[in-house]
Order: structure tokens, then C-alpha cells, then sequence
């Protein structure tokens, strides 16, 4: 059942990926893309269901799967050299040079034929993300049918590109699925590359100038990264000169004299873990991957491939836990969260928004990380959740309403709740759960700086972070609201129960129809309400996922942080109530909605202009000199003068490249 | 959920508007003297709060009632959790709601006024938000909770005694959260605004009346924080709290508006330095 299932995972998206390119009726591929979807939710379910196992794979269809994964391996890095020379870049030349000669004399010279058992170890841990990467990307997947239909129209392409497309796009999955699932380190490795290779293909999609640019520069810093996970490799081997912690499981639960020696490998694969999570000085790659197509953002960017990211760091916390390493690793993960939010709040690019906030997200995950505290690894898996599905739901948001709108600038998205009531309400939902209690996301912020409260300069970092992500969040909340009331609300005789429910599901305007086809609303609406039912199942999922996440950790070292009561997590330092607080919040929303759907005398005004008016109160004009009518229109204020993108950017690259200095020197010495 | 809860709830609901608009008429009072004028009564504020409901529903925007009863539910919802001494970031954050509701009813009205009013609101949460954390994880460093109820039951000393610095950067904050003079930023209670009434300009009648209700639920969660720092006994808190509340007056009244350009780096400067201080001074007390 396991080996099906575990099989399924991995191989099914690669097969249906492949399908996807051979095949180039539109309606089958879109039939594989929805089958494969549906199958590899099952299949998560199933094997969630099933809980932790362990499985080995020895051959595939007669051949030796270690070997089959080196071959594969070389070969991958083959063709990226291939491209490498293609594109004339001497420096991912040199990048992927580095990783083949020493991996060739690892495995030819150093440690020929190493078998690790199991070579798949599959925990909570492995199965939370499984969960997340089969049904959040399915869901993305889907999305992009209709997406990419749309958006080769934009493009008056003759031919179209989506089977190669998809072929990455559904590829994708079995690899992070294979990756989260890796016990051996080469194999880890090997998906680790594959990642990093769908992505250079899929950013530089359209192959414009600026889209292969971005895709290049996302190679070369990823495959930094692989150069320092291959590094970690044969520094394992060469301290501990056993191929017996070439298995993460080995890895972690390590001697407690053998601390001082794994340090660097430790420190490389989390700077591995860095580079794929576009942490500081790296997050350039991950902004300009935002030329992509939305579904690659959404995918690639927010729910699995810089997951992979902090996926690694999380699986390797408790091996380094209270060394000096992991004070550093929560430094520079807090130090992320403030820097990216502040570079959050300078942008007026809805998707550039997005991603900003997605690094700073994934810096706070590694400051939890690194803070190493169960408390704070369930923070970090919580917010890995969390943030999977919101973040999701919300590039989906914007790119649909930039095929909608023609941009993405979140300026042009003032008072789209006139004309767009649903989309734009479902944006709300997912900005929202973002960012206010008693939505997941939050609380594992709360979560993560009552663990950090130990560590000042961690501490300060994540407060003053935290209100910045405040203000571009509301700020974006407001604008899809602003604006002048369109037409007089319907007041029909109506109970206040019924009307409540209508206005919860259809808004204020019952009249404007969602005009989009299925393949988008379904994304959409699942998503949206995943956010908020997930938020409101955090004690049960905290019981069922997360605190078995922990304890399967560090086992006899672990105290359980929290306590699952009827009234939410309680810890010895605080408390959050999160279902009386829901509850609360849906009986405030659900009153708030009935004061303003009720009849009665009510005038619906222009706004106060401080002189006379244009007659039409749509548009915003007003009388000024010389008996003209005069436009006028407020912007955000993004404080360009403190924190202008092109002027700190510099600075932080420069600060959190001596992080890592500091870092990697303290662990060489 | 016992019998001192639901009473704890039930003042918290209904008692705070009364002490909110006192205090809010013992402000006016005491500005107006400060001023050498006579001032209105005590009772000034219920009085215009009861107009406000007598006047016409006027709005520009659907979405601005929504905005202010939901402003209304997070600061009642705020002084509740403070009542049972729940958890003082959990506390936090859900006053935060309200602030975020506030800017989006702001941001739903088109006018200018009200939309640089949000942005500047926007702005003052950014500076305020960061030094209260800071506050609250002095307090976590000291008490070793975050949970008000363990805090009174386990810590018996007053926390201004360790915490005096941070009592001071709680101070700072409260003239930004309480949006008084130099920080009237975002809006005035004076009537001297150059953005008319900034966040509230497009509020009236009964909609204002809600926002004003709520606003006093926000001066209580405030003065229940203050109180915090000297909890274990009542005259001292009283005297505590009644002494920062004038402060904040008397600072309100003799200080002009600054802009945010002066107020987020100082605010943050100063905050972060005198934090640290007292951080500083918590660890070298336990070694």
C-alpha cells in the first residue's frame, strides 16, 4: 500500500507530465491535468490516513533505483551545463562544474555505491507537505488550464507552448513530493536539483528578454545552493567517514559528541535551504521570478518550491539545536522577515507584494527554525500551512484580476469591489487571513514571538517586521473598497437571517454575476474557504499534524509545549483562544453585516471635497479655479524616502551577507 | 467560565463606554482649563454621542458601516480579553483588527481627506504596533509570562519598579495609538486638522456615534495597560494611571502636530534604544 502510494506521489506527476507534452489535444491534457490532481489528493489522503512509514524502493521496472537516481542525476546536471553554455554564463558554468566534479569523484572515487536504509522516511512532517504540495498545487494546476488558455491569447502565440509547459508545471509535484519524502541525502539531491531546473525552465516561459534574465539569475543562485549542498555532502562524509549519515534520519539524531563536527555540513545545507527559500541576499531571483505566468508564482513561489526551502531547515533544526548555528539561523531568518516586509511595503506591484511578503514569511519560518524550541518548530510548521494556502489563494487573486484588469499594480485595484465583487471578496478573505487573528497565519506569528521573547535582537526584528507587514496588508484590503457607492442597494423584504447569508456569500451587490469559467472559481473558492476552515481547526489540526511533528523529533527530549483544550492552545507562557475568538468574530462580522444590509432612511452622500461637487457622484472630480472641474486622486504612501527599494536593498545584501560570514566562520573555526 | 469572569465580561462590556466617555469628558475639562477657557461639562461627551444617533444615516460608501461596527466589535472584543487577563500579545492583535477596520472604512470613502487620513493611520499603527510588543516582551522577560493572570498571581512587586523605561516607551505609544498632539496625525479631536477630520471625515450621524463608543473602549484597554504596571495595589494604580493620563493631556496640550516624517524614526529610535536598556537591566538583575 505504502510503495503504491508513495509511488503514486512521485512517479504519477511525472508520467502525467509527460503525457502533458506528448499529447496536444487541449481537452485530454486538461483531463490529465484534473485526473492527476484528483489522484494525487487521494493518494495524500490516503497515505496521511496511514501515517508515518518507511519505505525503500530496490528496483524500478528490473533497474537499480540508486543507480537509476545517480544516473539521472549527472544527467540532469549534464543538460544544465548544456544551457549553461547555451546561455554564455560563465558563472553557472562554473556553478554546475562544481557540482559535478566533486559529486563524480564522491560517488565514483570517494563512497561508490552507497545504499541508505530507508531510503524514503516518512514522518508528520514529510506527510504535511505532501498534503500541501498534492492538493495546493493540484488546485494551482487546475487554475493554470484556463490561466494559460487566456494568457497565450494575450500573447497571439502560433503555436502554442502549453504542453511544455505543463509538462514542468505537473513534473514539479513528483519532485517536491519525492523531495519531502527523501530520507537519503543524494536522492534529497537529486529532486533538489530537479526543482531548481523546472523552475529556470518555467520563469523563462515566455522567453522575453527580462523573462530569461530572471530565469538565469534564479539558476545561479539556486545552483549556489546545490554547490553547498554537495559540499555538505562529502563534508559529512569526510568528518564522520561513514556513509551511515548520508541519511537524514541518522543525521539529526546524531551523538551528541559528534555536535562540533557536523556543524558545517549543518551550516551548508541550511544555506542550501537559503538560496531555495530566496532568503536575503538571495531574494532577487524570487522577485524577478514573478515574470512567470501566475500559476509559476503561485506555485513554485508560495506553496512548494521555496517551501522545499524551509522544509529542509525545519527537517534539520533539532540536529543543531542550542549550538551557536542556531542562534545565528534564527538571526538571519528574523533579520529576512524585517528587511523583506519593509521592501513589502515600498511596492506598488501587487505580485511583487506578494512575493516580498512570501520571503519575509519564510525568513520568520527559519527564525523559528533556528530558535529551536518545540514551541517555535510547531510555529514554523503551522506557519508553513497556513501560508501555503493563503498565499496561494492570493497569486491566483491577482492574476486573475490582472487578465481581468490588464495590471498589477495594486493602485489600479482601487474600487474594484464595484466591478469585480467576488473576486475581489475573495482577495479580502485572503489578505485578511493574512494577517488579523483569529486566522492561522497570525497565530503563528503570535507563536513565534512569545518563543523568540528569549532572544532579544530576534525578538525586535520580528515586532518591527510584523508592523510593517500590518500596514501594506491593510493598505491593498482598503483599496479594492474604495471608492463611490455604485448603485442603490435592493432593499427587499427580506429576513435579516437570509439577507446575512446572501451578503456573506454574493456581498452587497447580489446582482453582479461571477462570470469566470469553472476551472478558476473552483480554485479559488476551495482555496478561500480552506484559509478560513483550517484557521478555525487549529486546535485539532495542532493535536493531529503538528504536535506529533515535534515529538517524533527529538524523542525523550521532548515537553509538550502546548495544551489542546476546548478553548484553543494554552502553553505555561500564554494563551490564545482561538475558538471563542472565532466565534466572537463570526457574531461581530455577522452583526456588522446586518447593521449595514438594513433598510431604512439612509443617504448615500459624495464624499466631503471641500467645495462643490461634480453632479455625477461616480466621478471624482471637483470645482476648483476658474469654475473648472478638477480630477483628483489619493495614492499610497510607500516611503520611498526611508525605505525606497533601490536604496536599501544594498545595505541588506551587504548586512546579511556578514550574517552568513559571521555564521559560516564561527562554524569552520 | 465562573462567576467572576462573567462579571469581569459583562463590566467590560457595558461598564467601559461609561468610564471611556468620562474620561473623555474629564479630558475636554481639564484641556479647556489648560486652554483658560471654562470648557463643556463632564458629561459633554454622552451628550454628543446621543445627538449623533438622533441625526440622519449618511454614508458614502456601504462598506464604512460595515468598517465601524466592526472597529467597535475588536475594541470591545480588546477590553474583554483584558478583563479575563488573557494573553497580552493575543490582546494585541486583536486590537490591531480594529485598527485595520478603521482605515479600510477610511479607505471605502473616495474623499482625499479620508483616504490620506487611512494612509497616516496606517503609518501611526506602524510606529505604535512595534513598541508595544517590545513593552509586552519586557514584561514576558521579567514575569516570565505573557499571560496577564499568571502575571498577577505569580509576580508581586509593581513592574514599574523593573520596568521603568519601558513604562516610558508605553507612554510614547499611547500618544500615537490615542492619536493626541504632537501625533494627531492621522486626526484631530481638536478642530485644527489640515486633512478636515482625517480617518473620520467621511463618518457622521450614528456611524461617528459608533466610532466615538469605540474609541472610548480603546481609552479603558489603554488605561488597563497602564494599570498593569502597578498591579498589585489599587491606590498606586489609580494614582498611576490618573497621573500618565494627564501627562498625556497636558502633553497633547502643549505640544504642536508633528509630521510622520519626524514621528516613525524617532518613535522607533528611541523605542528600540530604550527597550534595549531595559532589557539590559532585566538580564543584569538575574545574573
Amino acid at each position: 500500500m505504502v510503495e503504491g502510494l508513495v509511488g503514486v506521489s512521485i512517479l504519477l506527476p511525472c508520467i502525467a507530465g509527460l503525457l502533458c507534452f506528448l499529447i496536444k489535444s487541449p481537452g485530454t491534457r486538461s483531463a490529465i491535468i484534473v485526473t492527476t490532481g484528483a489522484i494525487l489528493t487521494i493518494s495524500a489522503l490516503m497515505l496521511f490516513n496511514i501515517g508515518p512509514c518507511t519505505y525503500t524502493p530496490h528496483t524500478i521496472l528490473g533497474i537499480d533505483v540508486n543507480l537509476l537516481i545517480t544516473v539521472a542525476d549527472f544527467a540532469l546536471l549534464f543538460i544544465i551545463l548544456g544551457i549553461a553554455f547555451k546561455l554564455g554564463n560563465p558563472l553557472v558554468v562554473i556553478l554546475t562544474l562544481l557540482q559535478i566534479v566533486p559529486l563524480a569523484y564522491f560517488e565514483l572515487k570517494m563512497a561508490p555505491h552507497v545504499e541508505v536504509s530507508p531510503a524514503f522516511y516518512i514522518d508528520r512532517l514529510a506527510l504535511i507537505m505532501n498534503l500541501i504540495i498534492s492538493i495546493v498545487g493540484s488546485l494551482i494546476c487546475i487554475f493554470g488550464i484556463r490561466y494559460m488558455e487566456e494568457h497565450e491569447h494575450h500573447l497571439h502565440l502560433k503555436k502554442s507552448r502549453q504542453p511544455r509547459f505543463f509538462f514542468f508545471l505537473v513534473l514539479f509535484l513528483g519532485a517536491m513530493n519525492g523531495l519531502v519524502f527523501s530520507n537519503n541525502l543524494l536522492w534529497l539531491y537529486f529532486f533538489w536539483e530537479v526543482t531548481t531546473f523546472c523552475s529556470f525552465m518555467l520563469i523563462g516561459h515566455d522567453r522575453t528578454e527580462i523573462a530569461i534574465r530572471n530565469a538565469t539569475r534564479a539558476l545561479w543562485m539556486n545552483m549556489t545552493g546545490g554547490v553547498a549542498f554537495v559540499a555538505a555532502i562529502i563534508a559529512i562524509y569526510y568528518k564522520t567517514n561513514s556513509v551511515e549519515y548520508l541519511s537524514l534520519q541518522t543525521l539529526i539524531n546524531h551523538s551528541p559528541e559528534l555536535t562540533g563536527f557536523l556543524l558545517l555540513p549543518f551550516a551548508l545545507l541550511c544555506f542550501a535551504g537559503f538560496t531555495k527559500s530566496a532568503q536575503v541576499p538571495f531574494q532577487s531571483w524570487l522577485c524577478g521570478a514573478m515574470v512567470a505566468p501566475t500559476p509559476v508564482s503561485a506555485l513554485l513561489h508560495s506553496s512548494t518550491m521555496v517551501k522545499a526551502g524551509v522544509y529542509l531547515v525545519v527537517r534539520l533544526a533539532p540536529g543543531f539545536q542550542g549550538t551557536y548555528l542556531s542562534t545565528m539561523v534564527a538571526t538571519f531568518g528574523a533579520f529576512t522577515f524585517l528587511t523583506a516586509s519593509a521592501l513589502a511595503v515600498n511596492m506598488s506591484n501587487g505580485k511583487k507584494i506578494l512575493a516580498y511578503s512570501t520571503i519575509a514569511n519564510l525568513g520568520l519560518i527559519i527564525a523559528c527554525a533556528g530558535i529551536n524550541t518545540p514551541a517555535a518548530i510547531i510555529a514554523a510548521v503551522l506557519l508553513i500551512i497556513f501560508h501555503a494556502v493563503s498565499k496561494g489563494l492570493l497569486f491566483l487573486c491577482v492574476g486573475t484580476i490582472e487578465h481581468a484588469i490588464g495590471s498589477r499594480d495594486i493602485e489600479d485595484m482601487r474600487g474594484l469591489y464595484n466591478s469585480m465583487p467576488a473576486v475581489s471578496r475573495i482577495t479580502i478573505i485572503g489578505i485578511l487571513t493574512m494577517m488579523l487573528p483569529p486566522f492561522g497565519a497570525l497565530m503563528s506569528k503570535w507563536m513565534a514571538i512569545e518563543a523568540a521573547a528569549n532572544i532579544p535582537w530576534v525578538v525586535v526584528m520580528v515586532a518591527l517586521g510584523s508592523g510593517l507587514t500590518v500596514l501594506f496588508w491593510a493598505r491593498w484590503a482598503g483599496l479594492f473598497v474604495s471608492g463611490p457607492q455604485l448603485k442603490q442597494q435592493e432593499v427587499k423584504k427580506e429576513s435579516a437571517l437570509k439577507a446575512t447569508l446572501m451578503t456573506m456569500f454574493r456581498g452587497f451587490y447580489p446582482n453582479a454575476k461571477w462570470k469566470d469559467p469553472a476551472s478558476i472559481k473552483v480554485p479559488l473558492v476551495l482555496l478561500a474557504i480552506g484559509a478560513i476552515v483550517l484557521s478555525m481547526a487549529v486546535p485539532w489540526i495542532y493535536t493531529i499534524l503538528v504536535e506529533p511533528v515535534v515529538s517524533s523529533y527529538r524523542p525523550g527530549l521532548f515537553v509538550e509545549p502546548f495544551k489542546t483544550g476546548p478553548f484553543g492552545l494554552t502553553s505555561g507562557v500564554g494563551a490564545f483562544y482561538v475558538l471563542p475568538v472565532f466565534i466572537v468574530s463570526i457574531i461581530a462580522y455577522l452583526l456588522a453585516v446586518v447593521a449595514s444590509q438594513k433598510g431604512g432612511h439612509r443617504v448615500i452622500s459624495a464624499p466631503y471635497m471641500c467645495g462643490e461637487h461634480y453632479p455625477d457622484p461616480t466621478q471624482p472630480k471637483f470645482r476648483s479655479h476658474m469654475n473648472s472641474w478638477r480630477d483628483y486622486l489619493a495614492g499610497n504612501v510607500y516611503l520611498h524616502e526611508f525605505i525606497g527599494e533601490d536604496k536599501i536593498s544594498y545595505w541588506i545584501n551587504i548586512l546579511s551577507l556578514i550574517i552568513l560570514i559571521v555564521m559560516f566562520g564561527e562554524v569552520v573555526r | 467560565m465562573n462567576t467572576v469572569d462573567v462579571i469581569a465580561v459583562l463590566a467590560a462590556v457595558f461598564l467601559s463606554p461609561l468610564l471611556g466617555g468620562l474620561v473623555a469628558g474629564i479630558d475636554r475639562k481639564v484641556t479647556a482649563r489648560l486652554q483658560g477657557r471654562y470648557g463643556p461639562p463632564i458629561f459633554q461627551p454622552f451628550y454628543d454621542v446621543f445627538k449623533l444617533f438622533g441625526k440622519e444615516k449618511m454614508v458614502v460608501n456601504y462598506w464604512q458601516i460595515f468598517c465601524a461596527y466592526m472597529y467597535l466589535a475588536a475594541n470591545i472584543l480588546t477590553v474583554v480579553l483584558l478583563a479575563l487577563q488573557s494573553d497580552l500579545l493575543l490582546i494585541f492583535f486583536v486590537l490591531a483588527v480594529g485598527g485595520v477596520f478603521l482605515v479600510i472604512g477610511a479607505l471605502a470613502a473616495e474623499s482625499p481627506y479620508s483616504q490620506v487620513g487611512a494612509q497616516r493611520e496606517l503609518i501611526q499603527m506602524l510606529t505604535y504596533e512595534p513598541l508595544i510588543i517590545l513593552v509586552f516582551v519586557g514584561i514576558f522577560l521579567e514575569t516570565g509570562s505573557f499571560k496577564i493572570s499568571q502575571i498577577v498571581a505569580t509576580y508581586h512587586q509593581p513592574l514599574l519598579i523593573s520596568l521603568p523605561l519601558l513604562f516610558v516607551v508605553l507612554g510614547y505609544a499611547i500618544v500615537i495609538k490615542l492619536r493626541k498632539s504632537p501625533f494627531d496625525i492621522s486626526t484631530s479631536h481638536h478642530a485644527h486638522q489640515e486633512l478636515v477630520k482625517g480617518v473620520m471625515t467621511e463618518y457622521s450621524g450614528p456611524y461617528l456615534g459608533v466610532i466615538e463608543i469605540s474609541h472610548w473602549y480603546e481609552t479603558v484597554f489603554i488605561l488597563g495597560l497602564c494599570a498593569l504596571f502597578w498591579h498589585t495595589n489599587y491606590i498606586w494604580m489609580s494614582v498611576l494611571v490618573v497621573l500618565t493620563y494627564f501627562g498625556e493631556v497636558l502633553v497633547d496640550n502643549i505640544t504642536a502636530r508633528l509630521t510622520w516624517r519626524w514621528m516613525l524614526p524617532h518613535a522607533w529610535t528611541g523605542g528600540l534604544l530604550m527597550s534595549f536598556a531595559n532589557y539590559f537591566w532585566i538580564y543584569a538583575k538575574l545574573k
